[in-house]
């Protein structure tokens, strides 16, 4: 049996933490969390997740500079990011877009939109 | 000259019936939201599909209608078939012109989206949000603040009618208590989710078999189901 698929998910909304926790969960992944960018940029130097689910408005720095250092570590660089935010102004989805990102999920969010989301990009075609 | 047209989808399928149904229009493909959002070429119709690789139609709607430069483009959105009148509704409240099922009848299809650029030519404003909600028994009129179930007026608070209007312009999305808290109450998490659940509690009961549309999730939070 091959293992389960490990998702990070960074979100400092303890409500949105859970739900998306509980999401990929269903979706077969093991999941581990950070409540800020900071301490999700170690968990995943440590040991490298199959996917992070990235909030941007993050108290430490935001997501899209997470993701840019996360990209620089090599390790990680490939790893697929969803962006999950109440962002959406044209500018900044259009950045995070550019930032390579495998998704751009806007919160509020239609769950089973996020389930499919989860599982294409742990799973790719 | 042909009109500029672009076609956001990433199915081959729907991109071979867009180039054959949209012959009159110089269509550019883009597979993902992200390659649209990099070179859009001017057009002045985009047909987008439900499930891009990046994104969801639904989200890249409501992005394109909260942008200025954007926020005129006449947006199709195509969804998997057979036709489902919720998501219908949906994309339709999420911004959409128009909304088919995959794939559509072309000469109708084409009938339509001429249909929607004569309209636009002929200097139609751009689409408000809704001046009216209605869903089934239950309307709901932002500017006269009032809510009715079949014809009968609802009395509801001020805070009560917010939260019904955030979830009816939210419809099918989760919506966390916290978030409740900052975009209706206009607080921070500090006044605590308690209060929201008791208010969502009144709202329900106000609305008598509406009020069961409001379901909660998890225990975590709410989605309005239409």
């Amino acid at each position: 049996m091959t293992p389960r698929p490990r998702v990070l998910v960074v979100d400092d909304e303890p409500d949105y933490l859970r739900i998306a926790a509980r999401i990929a969960g269903k979706a077969g992944c093991s999941v581990v969390t950070a409540p800020a960018a900071l301490p999700g940029l170690k968990l995943a130097e440590e040991d490298p997740p199959d996917l992070i689910l990235l909030d941007v408005g993050l108290p430490d720095i935001s997501g899209f500079e997470a993701a840019r250092r996360l990209r620089k570590v090599p390790a990680l660089a490939k790893v697929p990011i969803i962006f999950f935010t109440v962002r959406s102004e044209l500018d900044m989805v259009s950045e995070g877009l550019k930032l390579g990102a495998a998704g751009y999920v806007l919160k509020p969010f239609d769950p089973d939109e996020l389930s499919r989301r989860i599982k294409a990009a742990v799973r790719p075609a | 000259m042909k009109k500029p047209a672009a076609a956001c989808v990433g199915s081959p399928a729907l991109a071979a019936f867009l180039a054959e149904a949209l012959h009159g229009f110089r269509l550019k493909t883009y597979p993902s939201a992200a390659a649209f959002l990099k070179s859009p070429a001017g057009e002045r119709l985009a047909v987008i599909e439900a499930s891009l690789p990046d994104m969801s139609g639904r989200d890249l709607t409501a992005v394109l209608r909260g942008d200025k430069a954007t926020a005129g483009l006449l947006l199709v959105l195509t969804g998997p078939g057979p036709y489902s009148p919720a998501a219908a509704a949906l994309s339709l409240e999420n911004g959409a012109d128009e909304y088919f099922s995959f794939p559509p009848e072309p000469a109708l299809f084409r009938a339509r989206v001429q249909n929607l650029l004569a309209r636009a030519a002929a200097g139609a404003p751009p689409p408000a949000k809704p001046s009216e909600y209605s869903y089934g028994a239950l309307t709901v009129s932002p500017e006269a603040r009032s809510a009715a179930v079949g014809g009968v007026k609802v009395r509801l608070t001020a805070l009560e009618f917010d939260l019904l209007l955030y979830f009816l312009r939210n419809p099918g999305r989760v919506v966390a208590r916290t978030v409740l808290l900052e975009q209706v109450w206009k607080l921070g998490t500090e006044a605590g989710t308690r209060a929201v659940d008791k208010r969502i509690e009144a709202l329900r009961s106000k609305l008598g078999r509406f009020g069961s549309k409001i379901r909660t999730v998890f225990g975590l939070g709410y989605i309005f189901k239409l």
